[in-house]
């Protein structure tokens, strides 16, 4: 059985919901970016949007906007991954508490506070009765969202499922952040954050996004990609054993490092965390054309789904754009593209893609 | 494809106590756990709730922590559970390798146990007191701790979907493996008391000032708990490598949305009546084969009625033995689906009905009551587990006794 | 009298964030839940939270929510029977 991205929608620091690839990829010189929303109130009614917070608002209308491309209304299965779930309303209930010494709490921000409400707040807008999840790990959280519904495909439970990656970087939640050094202190240029002077610095840009595929196991046109396989590791000890995992991975689907025309990877921009790309890069995919997405899309706990996307719009429009290329190997044929994150040298992801024409 | 998933250990720690033998001695003495809060700093003591009965400090003493270590609440509870599931599979001693094993965590809370302490100094960019706990606070950071301690794992993820995060990890074990993606898994769900959830369920006005009394006429509302359990999964063909005698066999799971309210769950029982539905399809089984219900049960009005009216929509007029042990334990939110499964399994292995507590009243809806006392010498062929969240995220899944 | 059901009408739009509503969009009579204003749950618990916190006036039972917050005018009199 083959599963394949029938759709997509992308609220991203990038002007790209409803495209299918970036035309003006805009440069930020500042190390904590929002996302560029759309006028929700052309897509929601104001009863609806009362008691939505901003990252239900993305959600849904992410989602909406990828289930109309698809052509779809009622998924078989709604799963998200977010870090940090809808962290606004965190805040609020937990400042409260502190303020209001726990006296006059009010409900909303609670029932807004916990990670599922927005698979469920999804579902509800839809009247959809499927399946529904949520996952939540720190980098890992959009790749094992998708996991859950590569192994509905595997097991035969699905045809169709709606998986997002969202997440929202508040004010409050930067401080937090940056005192545990995620973030850079100063950035130049976020395009050049992995290759200009930014590179040279520890920590990333900030950003932020709400990305939902739909996936579908049946063949058409629109198609974008097919995902071929996938797989997390835990805690690998040494570059070493990552790299004969990395082949394992790819033998295990008939090919190996020279079939991968493309290796898409989550550099940041951070001088601690890239130098692994760039190893596993040179020893294994120094055939490959290496590129870059974080320098569109900024460092969030669910960065991957916009990777997700970057390699989609890569294998469907057949080139990658310059801004994200890391190195000047050239190919005339887009096959395989593997995807590969990892979070602070413990969780690491890998996503084989194929062109649909191949 | 086609392998079986069997069980093979259970841990538990919950309002009852450390460990499954302790788990089975209260049950069988119909000693609750839901008291007076000893540990959780909060003005609203006056709310009963079932803790853990030990306190951080002795839990670290256990677990050989030292008092700088950057652990919370919910982490060192997921431990001791997840500790006791290890070692009684047997997997210390006995586990093969080139195994992939999963460790698949549920927690909503988190690290909010310490956060909501310290968040003051977290979120003032002058201060430095605490700042390791920031990293301590997301749910990813919880089951890692675990992970590390036990230590032996390729894969790790977290289910958040509140009160059915457990459930929904054992779906996601049994799946995972049935798509040899693993091998062995240890699922479950670990939560501690929090004063955010505390005031979070009391502005929802559903929290019981007595003990609470599931499927009651007179309920009013669930008591809080806290607690960690956890499963060893298994394919058929690591059983056989490893010569394990398993529990049980994991025979369907059903997961469906309610799609109704964010908090409220729908009259009719739609989300409830598929979820349990579909987890009767996937295991080939017909109502009358299920002979024992662990229901959600949390004592809210509203839910009661509705899962309720669930259970009779599917099994009519022949409704098996059913309880929730919530008056036992509380409610464990995102831990609730494993402790609940693994009393049900206790129950299954050594033969009894778990009791539903202070039930003394039938519900005006139902045609029903729960199961009221202890009762030796039942035989469970196969028992059905439900596990319901807020935002309508209904789970059931279904084990079956490889006895019979 | 009038002057607390405007007051309530503005706080009722403001805590329950009715973008686009006025006070003059609410009829003093208008049912609050289902038909009219088409409220929910969740808001009745809001307006728990909202008489305790702005009048001192505590409710035990959602469900005696119902009939209190039938329309802004049973409101605006039970707080003047209740407030403290």
């Amino acid at each position: 059985m083959s599963i394949y991205i029938r759709a997509i929608g992308n609220i991203s620091i990038q002007d790209t919901l409803g495209k299918s690839s970036l035309e003006q990829a805009i440069a930020y010189a500042e190390p904590h970016v929002r996302c560029i929303e759309p006028d929700f109130k052309s897509y929601l009614n104001p009863m609806m949007m009362r008691r939505m917070s901003r990252i239900i608002k993305r959600a849904v209308v992410s989602s909406m906007v990828c289930l109309q491309e698809g052509g779809i209304e009622q998924p078989e299965a709604i799963i998200s991954g977010t870090g940090l779930g809808c962290i606004e309303d965190t805040e609020k209930f937990l400042s409260a508490i502190i303020d209001n010494n726990e006296k006059f709490l009010q409900p909303t921000y609670f029932i807004q506070s916990t990670h599922n409400t927005i698979s469920s707040q999804i579902a509800i807008f839809l009247k959809c009765h499927s399946y529904n999840n949520t996952y939540t790990h720190r980098g890992i959280s959009f790749e094992t969202a998708l996991m859950d519904a590569f192994v509905l495909f595997k097991t035969c439970r699905i045809h169709t499922a709606l998986v997002g990656g969202h997440d929202e970087m508040t004010p409050l939640y930067f401080v937090q952040l940056q005192k545990l050094h995620f973030w850079k202190e100063q950035v130049h240029n976020s395009l050049t954050i992995c290759t200009g002077s930014d590179s040279q610095t520890a920590g990333a840009l900030a950003g932020e996004g709400s990305i939902c595929f739909l996936m579908s196991d049946e063949e058409n046109d629109r198609n974008y990609a097919e995902i071929k396989d996938m797989q997390l590791f835990y805690n690998i000890k040494g570059s070493e054993a990552l790299l004969q995992q990395i082949e394992q991975f790819l033998n295990r689907n008939n090919l190996n490092s020279s079939d991968i025309d493309v290796f898409l990877c989550g550099n940041s921009g951070d001088c601690l965390t890239d130098p692994l790309y760039h190893e596993i890069h040179r020893k294994q995919f120094a055939h490959s054309t290496y590129a870059s997405y974080k320098n569109l899309c900024g460092e969030f706990f669910t960065a991957p789904a916009f990777g997700l996307w970057s390699a989609a719009s890569i294998l469907k429009n057949g080139k990658i754009p310059d801004i994200q290329r890391l190195n000047n190997v050239q190919t005339t044929k887009i096959r395989h593209l593997l995807l590969f994150n990892h979070y602070k040298n413990k969780n690491y992801s890998l996503i084989l893609l194929s062109s649909c024409g191949y | 494809m086609s392998q079986k998933v069997y069980v093979t250990g259970l841990g538990i720690v919950s309002g009852l106590g450390i460990g499954t033998t302790e788990t089975v001695q209260a049950l069988r003495t119909a000693k609750s756990g839901v008291g007076q809060l000893k540990y959780l700093q909060t003005n609203h003591s006056d709310i009963p709730c079932a803790e853990v009965p030990l306190s951080d400090e002795e839990i670290r003493k256990m677990l050989e922590f030292s008092d700088n270590e950057v652990i919370t609440r919910t982490s060192l509870l997921g431990i001791l559970a997840a500790r006791e599931a290890f070692h009684a599979a047997g997997l210390k001693d006995n586990l093969p390798e080139m195994l992939r094993l999963g460790f698949l965590n549920g927690t909503t809370v988190g690290g909010m146990e310490r956060s909501e302490q310290y968040y003051k100094d977290f979120i003032n960019p002058q201060s430095d007191a605490y700042t390791p706990y920031i990293a301590a606070h997301d749910c990813g950071a919880c089951s890692e701790k675990i992970a590390d301690y036990i230590g032996c794992f390729d894969y790790v993820s977290t289910t958040a979907t509140a009160c059915s995060s457990a459930v929904n990890t054992l779906i996601l074990a049994y799946n995972m493996i049935k798509a040899g993606f693993l091998d062995v898994a240890i699922a479950g769900g670990t939560e501690c008391l929090t004063k955010f959830h505390l005031n979070g369920f009391n502005t929802l006005m559903i929290l019981d000032k007595n003990p609470c009394r599931p499927f009651d006429e007179t309920r009013a509302g669930l008591n809080l708990g806290e607690g960690a359990a956890y499963l060893v999964l298994e394919s058929e063909k690591v059983v056989q490598q490893r010569e394990v005698k398993p529990i049980a066999a994991v025979a369907g799971w059903g997961n469906a949305c309610d799609a109704y309210h964010q908090t409220a769950s729908s009259p009719d029982g739609k989300g409830a009546t598929m979820a349990m539905q579909q987890a009767l399809e996937m295991s080939a089984l017909e109502p009358a084969d299920i002979d024992y219900i662990s229901a959600h049960g949390t004592g809210t009005d509203n839910n009661d009625e509705s899962e309720g009216t669930a259970v009779m929509n599917l099994f009519g007029a022949h409704i098996p033995p059913i309880s929730s042990t919530k008056g036992f334990t509380g409610h464990t939110t995102s831990a609730a689906g494993s402790v609940e499964m693994v009393i049900s399994l206790l129950a299954m292995q050594y033969r009894f009905l778990p009791p539903n507590l202070n039930f003394t009243q039938q519900m005006h809806q139902l045609s029903f009551n729960p199961v009221e006392r202890f009762t030796e010498n039942v035989t469970i062929r196969h028992l059905l587990n439900n596990s319901f969240g807020f935002g309508g995220n209904n789970s059931s899944i279904i084990c079956s006794n490889v006895n019979y | 009298m009038d002057e607390l059901i405007l007051q309530l009408k503005n706080e009722i739009i403001n805590v329950l964030n009715l973008e686009g509503v006025t006070p003059d969009d609410i009829a003093d009579d208008a049912p609050l839940f289902g038909e009219g204003l088409g409220l929910d749950s969740i808001d009745a618990l809001e307006l728990i939270v909202l008489m305790e916190k702005n009048w001192g006036i505590k409710l035990e039972n959602p469900n005696q929510g119902r009939e209190i917050f039938a329309s802004v005018k049973s409101m605006a009199t039970y707080i003047e029977a209740h407030k403290k």
